[in-house]
């Protein structure tokens, strides 16, 4: 027996329970860990992320996109761009993935108790949201109102199509969901415009409100200033950054947005302390 | 040491060429004909240049030539550059070396002639590796391409600025190198760029100096599927090298960027003179001469040789 | 009392380690240039040249094999590499700016999550460091706060004296204890150390420089100090300090090796998301990021200088970037 710590880039092993194909190019897999003590107690918290490893592929990092109050399981959900993405795609139900995790900070969710919720999220942007979503749905008394405004290019693109329909069917929660101009097709019955447009037109009410907001970089850009003229605070608006990663440690050098390593220091950080970071990300 | 080695040209001649350079950047900058001028500065170290891009006439005094201008400056001019390459027409200051990279990317449409200003230098030489930043261009210091150079004085030019200087004869270093790898049996030849390529660390100084290595997907950079192995092993090491070599062949230069800057003193170019020799026995061609819009790779022709094919 | 072992000793010294089934890593000829390599004898032990490559790969390798894994009808098997059985290493011959440099990245591999392929090898080093009575144009290590004389990092260092042979003084525990174990390679008595060669570099106001950074991420001094960079990463990998990294798996589906490798943020792809967004898009921005990395992204995180001040950036860069020149002007700025 050696006395040295264990091997950080060491992943534990996994079996692809299920999957679910979200639109044509986003896949949601469902893991069960191989190994019974690391099932019982592997924890995280909604916001974290993972290095999932395709074994011949390579590693790639996106959020754990279940809830931690759904025990037994992870889901991460990504879209095939790249080696390891496609090589992920690749896999099977009943084979085997490596998780590496989880690393980085996680929405500060108890501090968000006795609040009302505004959740805004565009495209394949909804996973690192959707584990919060749950995490609050699952604690529904802890929170005032919550409003989910969701949108994506076209319907097909879309991602937890069931998932939406749960919340649309909920009376506890109001889900607002949208595509762009164009991207409907007829019955269609959300909202046709760009997200930060019907965000304004939902209006939801600032005042003890916290916002949550992920997308890509040109929704967050515009929908950053809608939140504020309704009246959010900088400080009550949580997004995530995304960069590339190798390690998740805070070790390889990559993902850092000035001295900010988006691994350890985020991926959540308030719209305040994204204002207060260089254009790196 | 020193002692043997005669100085091969005294500063009037630098300081001749270092004029004229700026004579001509203060005409070409002031009148508008180009839009910048890309040379060499004075670096901080004693003898050493970093290359520059002037924009500003005022600048022209910044311009220097000496033997320490080792740089083929048609890198900035590639597509690899493109965020730096000003727009409009530019001047390059070019040794004639230099000017068969631009004649080969010429050829290869990555550049449009009407759109270059060649300020070619009738060079004495640069100094090699291993010179001491310090020392003066002697017999000994010059660099081993210059010892074999056949282009001192550069052809195509929009303007050749100074006059070579009367030269000793130079023992022929690279073409005996090359001479003693073609004696080599495939075997020995093969443990020979084995034990170097062993050492290359790939930090891939040798494609981004290198003037034809423009691609701006890279063989190497690709996944999807993987070419070669990235991390610095020796089967991935050897791909890298071979497959950039044969890249290479009927477009190199011969400039020695690649051996220049490999910080592992890998003889990179021995292996694209080998190369160029197999062209120039195998198709009777030479690159970088003339621009030619096809070279002999890229090319079928009837009478091509086919004894390769068994 | 003062230490002193003559180079023969040392070279014996060396033999006998090697005899004990130590590894010994020194600088070594390879080919034209001089590396640190294991050594198989003390002859081989090449004193008072820098070699071209610093000593962090005697810590963290060029590559190496992290996990193998190997796929077949019941699953994936992962198989770790035992970082315990790494051999009992003695680094001899390294310069300060390199004796210095592994103490400044246990900062970074052991933050939170301990790396133990680095740390491992940490612990089971010890450094002899030599001082410097040679020092090239391109050295600095004064102007970043260090000596050619420092033995900070060493566990033992030696001094040339006149008239050959080393003083040979411990500095930690390790290397006390190390020292009396070889006692009988060692002699007493008085010796004159050799001058030191100090590199012709004025301190750099380090606060200063940092303070300048903090304010001035955008500039157009970025792109005057790096439009000329042509992006490779000589001075990375050469830099004793520099530790970006790849994470890659190389074999097939079934077989095959997770590596890690060294890695440069010059290079245009470290950045790049699969989407093809890339934060650090064109070179001067990536020269941005090393210079904010080593002088103040580092100093933020860690309370250290990521620059020893070796030169061999100065020494390799194609393209004649003098990381002095660029702190220097950035020092001159209000």
């Amino acid at each position: 027996m050696c006395d040295h710590t264990k091997n950080i880039y060491k992943p534990q092993l996994a079996t692809i329970e299920a999957m679910i194909d979200e639109t044509p190019d986003v896949r949601t897999l469902r893991l069960v860990f191989q190994d019974e003590a690391v099932r019982e107690s592997f924890s995280f918290r909604a916001g974290q992320f993972a290095e999932y490893s395709a074994f011949g592929a390579g590693e790639s990092t996106f959020c754990i996109a279940s809830s931690p109050t759904r025990k037994g399981y992870i889901e991460c959900c990504f879209r095939a761009t790249g080696r390891v993405t496609e090589a992920l795609r690749r896999l099977e139900v009943g084979e085997t993935i490596g998780v590496r995790g989880p690393y980085g900070n996680s929405f500060p969710i108890e501090s968000f108790f006795g609040k009302n919720l505004v959740f805004v999220a565009g495209g394949i942007a909804l996973p690192p949201l959707r584990t919060v979503i749950w995490n609050c749905l699952d604690w529904r008394d802890k929170f005032g109102d919550i409003t989910i405004v969701y949108g994506a290019r076209t319907e097909a693109d879309l991602v937890y199509k069931h998932e939406l329909k749960e919340w649309q069917e909920r009376g506890d929660v109001r889900l607002v969901k949208t595509v762009d101009p164009g991207g409907n097709s007829p019955g269609w019955d959300g909202k046709v415009g760009f997200v930060p447009t019907i965000l304004e037109e939902a209006a939801p009410a600032a005042e003890n409100t916290i916002g949550l907001v992920c997308g890509p970089p040109i929704m967050i850009k515009f929908t950053l200033p809608v939140l504020e003229k309704l009246g959010f605070k900088d400080d009550s608006i949580y997004t995530t950054l995304e960069n590339r990663m190798k390690c998740g440690l805070g070790k390889c050098g990559r993902c850092n947005v000035g001295n900010v390593y988006v691994c350890k220091d985020g991926p959540v950080f308030t719209a305040a302390q994204v204002k207060g970071m260089p254009q790196e990300f | 040491m020193q002692q043997n080695h005669t100085q091969l040209a005294d500063d009037s001649y630098f300081a001749a060429v270092t004029n004229a350079i700026r004579t001509e950047t203060t005409k070409l900058l002031s009148e508008g004909t180009v839009a910048a001028v890309i040379g060499y500065q004075a670096g901080t170290r004693a003898g050493t240049v970093i290359p520059t891009i002037i924009t500003d006439a005022a600048k022209a005094g910044d311009l220097v030539f000496s033997p320490g201008c080792v740089n083929n400056l048609a890198l900035y001019l590639t597509k690899a550059k493109k965020e730096v390459r000003p727009a409009g027409k530019v001047a390059i200051i070019a040794k004639g070396c230099d000017m068969r990279a631009l004649a080969g990317l010429l050829g290869e449409s990555q550049l449009k002639r009407e759109e270059l200003h060649i300020i070619g230098v009738a060079c004495v030489g640069v100094k090699g590796a291993g010179a001491g930043s310090g020392e003066a261009l002697t017999t000994g210091t010059i660099a081993r391409k210059c010892r074999e150079c056949t282009v001192r004085a550069p052809e195509g030019a929009d303007v050749v600025v100074g006059a070579v200087p009367p030269l000793p004869e130079f023992s022929p270093v690279e073409a005996e190198e090359l001479a003693r790898l073609e004696a080599m049996t495939p075997a020995e030849r093969w443990a020979f760029w084995k034990g170097h390529f062993s050492r290359c660390i790939r930090c891939m100084a040798c494609r981004q100096v290198c003037p034809f290595c423009y691609c701006e997907q890279c063989l190497c950079d690709r996944n999807r599927p993987q070419a070669l192995e990235t991390t610095p092993r020796p089967a991935g090491n050897m791909a890298w090298h071979i497959v950039r070599a044969m890249h290479l062949a009927g477009r190199c230069a011969g400039c020695t960027e690649c051996e220049r800057a490999c910080p592992m003193d890998i003889p990179l170019n021995l292996l694209n003179r080998k190369m160029a020799r197999e062209l120039k026995t195998l198709y009777d061609f030479e690159a970088g001469l003339v621009p030619v819009e096809k070279g002999p790779l890229t090319e079928y022709r009837e009478e091509d040789d086919q004894s390769f094919i068994k | 009392m003062t230490k002193t072992i003559t180079e023969q000793k040392l070279r014996s010294l060396m033999d006998l380690l090697l005899k004990e089934g130590r590894r010994v890593v020194a600088p070594r000829q390879a080919g034209s240039i001089v590396l640190y390599e294991p050594i198989d004898s003390g002859e081989q032990l090449v004193l008072g040249i820098m070699p071209r490559r610093s000593a962090k790969e005697t810590f963290f390798p060029l590559c190496e094999t992290i996990l193998t894994y190997g796929k077949d009808g019941n699953g994936v098997m992962v198989s770790d590499v035992d970082a315990g059985a790494f051999p009992e290493t003695i680094l001899v011959g390294a310069p300060p700016c390199d004796a210095a440099a592994p103490a400044v990245l246990d900062a970074v591999f052991s933050w939170d999550y301990n790396d133990e392929f680095f740390l491992e090898r940490r612990k089971k080093t010890i450094i002899i460091g030599l001082a410097c009575t040679a020092a090239d144009d391109a050295c600095f290590c004064t102007a970043v706060g260090l000596s050619p004389r420092d033995d900070k990092g060493s566990d033992l260092f030696l001094t040339p004296v006149a008239g050959g042979g080393y003083l040979c003084d411990a500095v930690t525990k390790k290397g006390k204890v190390f020292l009396d174990t070889y006692a009988s390679f060692l002699a007493g008595g008085e010796a004159k150390p050799l001058p030191s060669a100090e590199p012709a570099a004025t301190p750099l106001d380090l606060a200063g420089i940092k303070d300048w950074l903090e304010s001035n991420f955008e500039s157009p001094l970025w792109q005057e100090f790096a439009d000329r960079c042509a992006g490779c990463g000589a001075c990375a990998f050469l830099c004793p300090v520099c530790h970006c990294f790849d994470i890659v798996d190389e074999g097939t589906e079934t077989k095959g090796a997770r590596r890690k490798s060294w890695d440069a943020c010059g290079f245009g792809k470290f950045t790049n998301h699969a989407s093809g967004h890339n934060p650090r898009d064109i070179q001067n921005k990536r020269y941005r990021n090393r210079i904010m990395h080593k002088f103040k992204y580092y100093q933020d995180k860690f309370g250290q200088t990521l620059c020893t001040g070796c030169g061999r950036c100065v020494r390799s860069c194609p393209v004649g970037i003098d990381i002095r020149a660029v702190l220097e002007e950035i020092q001159a700025k209000p």
